[in-house]
């Protein structure tokens, strides 16, 4: 595979490994067992594409359920769903959205080799990912509140905690299946939320090691990678999107 | 869906087989425009704000077609161009068709049961179609099918 005129990483990337087995040096950021840096290139986007087919088989379970419950109780999914903030969700979608688009600019610049900008658009995708965490706060708090929970605690919080009442709002009488809907609302979103949180952690780690330098022209598979995990996300919100809060 | 806003691979040959690398052993990605991806992102917010106003249109159970279709166009837009398959090795592509195909498998397999209980379990005696829980002739009485407490009241 390696040609006697491949010259490993030649220009920009300072600090060359030690020569390997004789005709070729080594990059510092290719791992010894493998041969070049395509092959260790294509060997982690592998990796991470056969993640991304598991983590969508995991998600399709709850979008099976979510497919037997509405089919069952279509009414009450339709009541229950208007009692979602329609606005609170599309900005939501328009702020997943926007942090897909700073994700894949994140990946371009890095694989240009402009550090300060995928720097920047790094901490914008984390900004928005915080973002959407702050108004599915304000969403989860205005149910908790309301009693629009799942299973056995739905409609519950009207007596309690606290004997507080809900001021002036007037909760609708809902039909029966639809705790079975705030079942999955808070199961969906809620493991949705769980990969938010995980993608900050992730795409801190991965800031952290772009302001240390670590990528390149020649080496942004982490960046890559991450980004990829990130696109996953906003691919499950681009379905419940429409399928929680957009129900005629 | 052309794409005039794009720099091509920086390969001095310009090769471009079917692992859409060169072979040299570096890493060849390819780098779409900045116009670009805004465009694609402003697509995407189109989309979602059809899916918004079409919500709100009663085409009965065609609101749910709609809102997977348009979802679908999002969502193809985005591991197209933002997930770079287009221009990835196709075997990414194939990993994901896959999954989604045995997807398609789990869902259709599932329903089939779940919607078809009412008809099958006539041996039991049981003909109560789930959906409604209303009883069926032949059937087991409504009571023993009916959903334990739903908490609303």
């Amino acid at each position: 595979m390696a040609t006697e005129t491949t010259i490993q990483a030649a220009g920009d990337h300072g600090d060359h490994g030690a020569p390997g087995d004789g005709d070729h040096a080594h990059p510092a950021f290719l791992a010894h067992h493998f041969d070049t840096p395509e092959q260790q290139f294509d060997a982690a986007k592998l990796g991470m594409w056969a993640f991304l087919g598991q983590e969508l088989l995991f998600f399709s379970g709850l979008f099976v359920a979510y497919g037997i419950f509405r089919s069952w109780h279509p009414e009450a999914f339709a009541a229950a769903s208007h009692q979602l903030n329609k606005t609170m969700g599309t900005i939501n979608t328009i702020v997943l959205l926007f942090s897909s688009l700073t994700a894949a600019l994140a990946v371009r610049a890095s694989q240009r080799g402009d550090k300060q900008q995928t720097t920047i658009l790094l901490v914008l995708t984390i900004l928005c990912a915080c973002i959407f965490l702050g108004v599915k706060y304000f969403e989860y708090e205005h149910k908790f509140h309301s009693g629009l929970l799942p299973g056995r605690w739905f409609g519950v919080a009207r007596e309690f905690p606290s004997g507080e009442l809900l001021k002036g709002e007037e909760i609708p009488l809902l039909p029966a299946g639809a705790s079975a809907f705030f079942s999955l609302y808070f199961v969906m979103t809620g493991v949705h939320a769980v990969h938010i949180i995980v993608g900050i952690g992730v795409l801190t780690w991965i800031l952290r090691r772009n302001i240390r330098g670590e990528f390149s022209k020649e080496y942004f598979t982490p960046v890559d990678n991450v980004a990829l995990y990130w696109h996953l996300v906003d691919l499950v919100w681009i379905y419940l999107f429409p399928l929680l809060y957009l129900i005629d | 869906m052309s794409n005039p806003t794009t720099t091509d691979r920086t390969t001095t040959d310009g090769a471009h087989d079917d692992h859409g690398q060169a072979d040299d052993g570096q890493v060849h990605a390819h780098i779409s425009g900045l116009g670009f991806y805004v465009g694609i992102f402003l697509a995407l917010i189109c989309f979602t704000v059809l899916t918004v106003v079409l919500s709100n249109v009663h085409l009965g159970k065609l609101n749910l077609v709609v809102a997977i279709v348009i979802a679908s166009m999002k969502a193809s837009l985005v591991v197209l161009f933002f997930m770079h398959l287009r221009y990835d090795t196709r075997f990414y592509s194939i990993i994901l068709v896959v999954s989604l195909l045995f997807i398609g498998v789990f869902f259709a397999y599932t329903t089939n049961d779940t919607e078809r209980r009412g008809e099958i379990d006539l041996d039991q005696g049981v003909k109560v179609l789930p959906s409604t829980g209303v009883i069926a002739p032949g059937g087991v009485p409504a009571v023993a099918v009916a959903e334990p407490k739903e908490g609303a009241k």
